[in-house]
C-alpha cells in the first residue's frame, strides 16, 4: 500500500455514506492491517479488496461507485467479525455504496437485475421469495401489510441501472459495426 | 426503551437446569421460524417439529408470518426502516402466540437480530414507528389486527437450531432409534453462523465452533477436518447468481476439501447453504468446470435428526433435490442388521 499524506484525505464522500449509520461512525479509525483481505471469499475469485474500496472513500474518490469491485462482497461478515476496531462494519458500508451506485444508474447486469424484480413480486404476492411456500401462501390482507411497508420504490433504480445498461449495450454494437464498416 | 436483541440466554438456562436444559421448555409455546428455502428440504422443518413432538412441547408455525426480507435488504431494495418494521410485524404476530422462535436457517436468524439492532439507532426507530403507524391508517377495517409496535420487553425469545439441539443434546440421544454407525462426518457452519457476534461475545465464539462435531460424536459418527471448513458455501448473498461461475469455485473448493478427507457427507445447520451446496443444477455447472464429478452428500441437521429417529425416507430428505448418495447413507444409517 503506498504512502499517503494527510492533506489526500478527504471526508465528504464517507460523510455522505455513512450519514446516521451508527454501525460505522469509526471507518476513519481503519488502521490498515489488512485483516479483513485475509480470508475474504471475494478477494480469492475477483479483485475485491476492501481495503483498497475504504482507502479510495477516505480520499474522497467517488469513481469506486462504478468499479464493477463492490458487487463482488459476499456479506459474509467475516471482515466485521476480524476487524480490530468497534464501529467498523464493511458488510453494511458495502449496502451504503451499492445504493448510491444503484442511484446513479450503475450496477451489476440487466439479467441478474430481473432476478431481484421477480423475487420481489413473489413476497408481494405470497410472503415468501419463492412460489407455493412451505405451508401456504400468506393471507391475502397480511400480504398488504408488506406491500405498504415495503412498496419496492428502489427497484426503480434496478430498472435505472437497466436502462444504463441497455444504452451502453446499444452503443457498443453501433461501435461495433462502424469498425466494421470502416 | 432499551431495544433487546431478543437471543435466548443459554448460559442462564445452562445455569438454571444444569442437569436436564429441556426443563426450561417445558410447559412454554414453541414456533418454527419459516425460512422460504425450506420449501426444497421440508425435511429441515418436519426434523424438528417432529423432535420437539417427541420431546413432549408444544411446537407451531406462525401463518402470518413472512419471508424475513433478508434477501431484500442484502440486495439494496429496502432500507433498514422497511426491513426493521417487516421484522417487527413478524415479531408482533409470532410474539402473540408463542414464548420462543426456532430458526432454521442462518441468514433468517441474521435478519431477526439484524432488525432489533437497527432499532438501536433513534433515526431508524422514529422511521420504523412511522411505517408501522402508517399501516394501521393505510389498511384500517375489520380485517387488521391491529396495530403493529416495536416490542418493548416482549416475552418472546429466539435461538438456532443449532444451540438448541446442542443444549438439549442429552435428551435428544433418548429419542432416536439409530446412530451414525462411525461415519465420517465433515461439518459446515455457514458464514452467518460463525461471523455472527449479535448474540454473543468472542469466548462463546470459539465455543461455538465445535458444537456441530460434538453432536456427530454423540450420535455415533466420526467428525472429520477439512481445509476449507470456515470457508463460505458460494451463496454469498447472490454471488451465486450474479457471479455464478466464480462463485461456485468457491462452493467447488469446499465441497473438494470435504471429499478429500473421505467424509461421507457435509453436515450444516442452514438450508441456504444446503441449497448451495447440493443443487443438481449447481454440481452439474461445477463438474462442467472443473471436469469433476462431486459426489459428497449434504445434510441439515434438523433431517439427519429425524433420520436418526428412524423416519420414513421421504419425510427426512427431498428425493428431488437430494445431493448424490443420500439414500445409501439413509440406508446404512436404518439398517437393522
Amino acid at each position: 500500500m503506498q504512502d499517503t499524506s494527510d492533506e489526500e484525505w478527504t471526508y465528504d464522500f464517507l460523510e455522505s455514506l455513512v450519514k446516521d449509520v451508527e454501525e460505522n461512525k469509526n471507518i476513519r479509525q481503519c488502521i490498515d492491517c489488512g485483516k479483513c483481505v485475509g480470508g475474504c471469499p471475494a478477494s480469492k475469485i475477483s479483485n475485491f479488496n476492501i481495503r483498497k474500496i475504504i482507502r479510495k472513500i477516505l480520499r474522497g474518490d467517488r469513481n469506486v461507485l462504478k468499479d464493477s469491485d463492490i458487487w463482488y462482497c459476499f456479506l459474509c461478515e467475516r471482515c466485521k467479525r476480524v476487524c480490530p476496531k468497534e464501529n467498523i462494519n464493511i458488510p453494511l458500508l458495502i449496502l451504503n455504496l451499492r445504493n448510491e451506485s444503484f442511484k446513479r444508474g450503475y450496477g451489476p447486469r440487466y439479467n441478474d437485475l430481473t432476478k431481484y424484480v421477480e423475487m420481489s413480486e413473489k413476497f408481494l404476492t405470497n410472503g415468501s421469495v419463492l412460489d407455493e411456500p412451505l405451508d401456504g401462501e400468506l393471507p391475502e390482507e397480511r400480504v398488504k401489510e408488506l406491500d405498504k411497508i415495503c412498496d419496492f420504490a428502489r427497484i426503480k433504480y434496478v430498472f435505472k441501472a437497466s436502462d444504463k445498461e441497455q444504452q451502453n449495450r446499444k452503443k457498443r454494437a453501433n461501435n461495433s459495426s462502424n469498425k466494421k464498416r470502416k | 426503551m432499551e431495544i433487546e436483541n431478543l437471543a435466548l440466554d443459554l448460559d442462564e438456562i445452562r445455569e438454571k437446569y444444569p442437569d436436564n436444559p429441556l426443563e426450561f421448555f417445558e410447559g412454554k409455546k414453541l414456533c418454527l421460524f419459516k425460512a422460504c428455502l425450506e420449501k426444497y428440504f421440508p425435511g429441515v422443518r418436519f426434523g424438528m417439529k417432529n423432535l420437539l413432538e417427541a420431546l413432549g412441547l408444544e411446537v407451531t408455525i406462525c401463518k402470518n408470518q413472512s419471508c424475513c426480507s433478508g434477501t431484500f435488504f442484502q440486495r439494496n431494495l429496502i432500507t433498514r426502516a422497511q426491513f426493521a418494521a417487516i421484522n417487527e410485524r413478524n415479531l408482533n404476530e409470532i410474539n402473540n402466540q408463542s414464548d420462543i422462535l426456532l430458526v432454521s436457517c442462518n441468514g433468517c436468524y441474521n435478519s431477526l437480530l439484524r432488525g432489533r439492532d437497527f432499532l438501536k439507532i433513534p433515526e431508524v426507530k422514529e422511521k420504523t414507528q412511522r411505517i408501522l403507524d402508517e399501516l394501521e391508517e393505510k389498511m384500517g377495517g375489520e380485517k387488521y389486527p391491529g396495530q403493529y409496535k416495536i416490542l418493548e420487553n416482549p416475552k418472546l425469545r429466539i435461538v438456532h437450531d443449532l444451540d438448541f439441539i446442542y443444549l438439549i443434546r442429552n435428551e435428544i440421544v433418548r429419542v432416536l432409534k439409530y446412530d451414525l454407525k462411525g461415519l465420517k462426518v465433515a461439518s459446515h457452519y455457514g458464514c452467518h453462523y460463525l461471523n455472527l457476534e449479535r448474540d454473543r461475545d468472542m469466548e462463546t465464539y470459539l465455543k461455538d465452533k465445535t458444537k456441530l462435531e460434538e453432536l456427530i460424536t454423540l450420535f455415533g459418527g466420526i467428525p472429520v477436518d477439512y481445509s476449507e471448513k470456515e470457508s463460505c458455501c458460494g451463496w454469498g448473498a447472490s454471488q451465486i447468481v450474479i457471479h455464478s461461475e466464480d462463485a461456485l469455485k468457491i462452493t467447488y473448493k469446499k465441497l473438494k476439501s470435504a471429499e478429500n478427507v473421505n467424509a461421507c457427507f457435509l453436515l450444516m445447520p442452514c438450508p441456504t447453504c444446503l441449497y448451495t451446496l447440493s443443487k443438481p443444477e449447481f454440481r452439474e455447472k461445477m463438474y462442467e468446470i472443473t471436469d469433476d464429478k462431486l459426489e459428497i452428500a449434504t445434510i441439515h441437521l434438523n433431517e439427519l435428526i429425524a433420520i436418526l429417529r428412524g423416519c420414513e425416507e421421504e419425510q427426512c430428505v427431498s428425493l428431488r433435490r437430494s445431493s448424490p448418495r443420500i439414500h445409501l447413507i439413509y440406508e446404512t444409517i436404518t439398517n437393522e442388521e
